[in-house]
């Protein structure tokens, strides 16, 4: 007990334990399994990710090339990065920001649908 | 004149961290008579193990217990990899005991935490939370997320933990150690926690044999049991003595954990020391075919997979039968003859894990 009461009395001098938080955000370890990112251009929509994803999380239609992404659904696993082959999919050591909605994702192929981030060309 | 109350205690209770329900019946403050209910948190994972692929599955049993998620995963991946006749490489033996052992470390450290927070002891149960933060980190830089840590698959592991990452764990056990010793120093020899636990929830060794018990509940009776003495992964090149008190009270089992966080942190130091170059995992081929029994130590006990498939990419059958499952008639024992202001220290004892029992 009188370890634990030096600790205690340690504790009530020391600064506190946990960050002031949004001032001072901590990054994510760099082999963090964060945020979901595809590079379309590079997508050849072969479906290799939506069929190991254990969650059904990706969808791709082959025919009409198109790729439908669930974020909710998504367990961050990363065993679609691991199937494609193509390096399309990879997540990155990044927290998802808090939505407010189901954010819907989806891209299609050739042409490749311009999402807001992509400028026209 | 006998005067008996029946209350009910849970689902929802400040020290209960999951739903499971007591009906105690009462005589004055004395508990007469426990009857368990349970079915609140039944999500059908033993269902949905059979509805999706066998690989996949890994990822959801590792969602059956967020507190040992990579126990549940190995349990299920030597089962597979015993029907596919897979030699797993022994450096992914020796990665899976250090996740396995740093899971059962973090978990010993909610537990502590969570009864000195029950016992109403606020600044240890933050000590114990503070020192577990430290085994999340370590999940967090050597596997990529902090809970589910999802690395272990059929046939190794997903991940390989680089030197340097060794040395950080070696240096993190060290700080915890230190800083372990300060709490449980706390929790062991505080004289009013000791007034709370001993000779609380007695179960003698015969009786614990008789129901069932498993892991620590079991070897706080004496009883040296131990599912890691069998050797799996590579626990049986580590050597592993089973850790063992006589008191079978809420003092024993605590005890029991404690010390089971020492040993955790020596095992993955062995671990490290031994840890052989070379790959972590195999890809096997074919696909599993025929009847499996998988047993692991998870910290609450022992942890039996039983697997039937038909060499379809679909199991057939998969059977979890998880340690608190084991434990809840242990603790129905335990509780007639005691006051009903030790109800919520007991029940807490066995380490309850009742999204583990209701899979």
């Amino acid at each position: 007990m009188t370890m634990l009461i030096r600790r205690i009395l340690g504790n009530l001098l020391a600064k506190p334990a946990t960050r002031p938080f949004p001032v001072v955000s901590r990054e994510p370890a760099p082999g963090y399994r964060g945020a979901v990112e595809f590079q379309q251009e590079n997508c050849v929509f072969c479906g290799a990710c939506a069929l190991r994803c254990p969650a059904n999380a990706i969808e791709v239609d082959r025919a009409s090339k198109v790729l439908r992404f669930d974020l909710f659904r998504c367990i961050h696993c990363a065993c679609c990065a691991e199937a494609c082959k193509r390096g399309c999919v990879q997540l990155r050591p990044a927290y998802h920001p808090p939505v407010f909605e189901r954010p819907e994702f989806e891209f299609s192929g050739a042409p490749v649908v311009a999402s807001e981030s992509r400028p026209a060309d | 004149m006998s005067d008996r109350t029946t209350i009910p205690f849970g689902p929802q209770h400040p020290v209960l961290p999951e739903p499971i329900q007591l009906k105690l019946t009462l005589e004055n403050e004395t508990v007469k008579e426990a009857v368990p209910h349970i079915g609140y948190v039944h999500r059908g994972v033993e269902k949905a193990g059979e509805r999706m692929d066998y690989t996949q599955n890994v990822f959801l049993v590792e969602r059956i217990c967020g507190i040992c998620s990579f126990i549940h995963a190995l349990c299920y991946c030597q089962g597979i990899e015993r029907l596919m006749g897979a030699e797993v490489p022994p450096r992914a033996r020796y990665l899976r005991v250090i996740w396995s052992e740093l899971h059962r470390l973090q978990s010993h450290h909610l537990w502590l935490g969570l009864l000195a927070d029950a016992l109403g002891f606020e600044s240890l149960f933050m000590e114990f939370w503070r020192n577990r933060e430290r085994l999340m980190d370590i999940f967090e830089k050597t596997a990529g997320s902090r809970v589910i840590i999802s690395t272990c698959t059929i046939g190794g592991v997903r991940r390989d933990i680089v030197p340097e990452d060794l040395e950080m764990i070696l240096r993190e056990l060290d700080a915890l150690e230190k800083a372990l010793d300060v709490a449980v120093n706390g929790i062991l020899e505080d004289r009013t926690v000791k007034k709370r636990l001993v000779g609380k929830g007695v179960l003698p060794a015969g009786q614990a044999i008789v129901l069932g018990a498993v892991g620590p509940v079991l070897r706080a009776s004496g009883v040296p049991v131990d599912a890691r003495t069998d050797g799996f992964a590579a626990y049986g090149e580590l050597g592993i003595e089973p850790i063992v008190e006589t008191g079978g009270d809420s003092y024993a089992r605590t005890r029991v954990r404690a010390r089971e966080c020492y040993q955790s942190i020596e095992l993955v130091r062995k671990a490290i020391a031994n840890i052989p170059e070379g790959d972590v995992i195999i890809r096997p081929r074919g696909r599993p075919n025929g009847r499996a029994f998988s047993r692991v130590e998870q910290p609450r006990g022992e942890l039996i997979y039983f697997i039937s498939a038909d060499g379809s990419t679909r199991l057939d059958r998969l059977r979890i039968r998880t340690p608190t499952s084991a434990n809840v008639p242990a603790l129905v024992a335990m509780l007639p003859g005691c006051e009903m202001a030790d109800v919520p220290v007991i029940t807490l004892s066995i380490d309850p894990c009742i999204s583990c029992t209701e899979r």
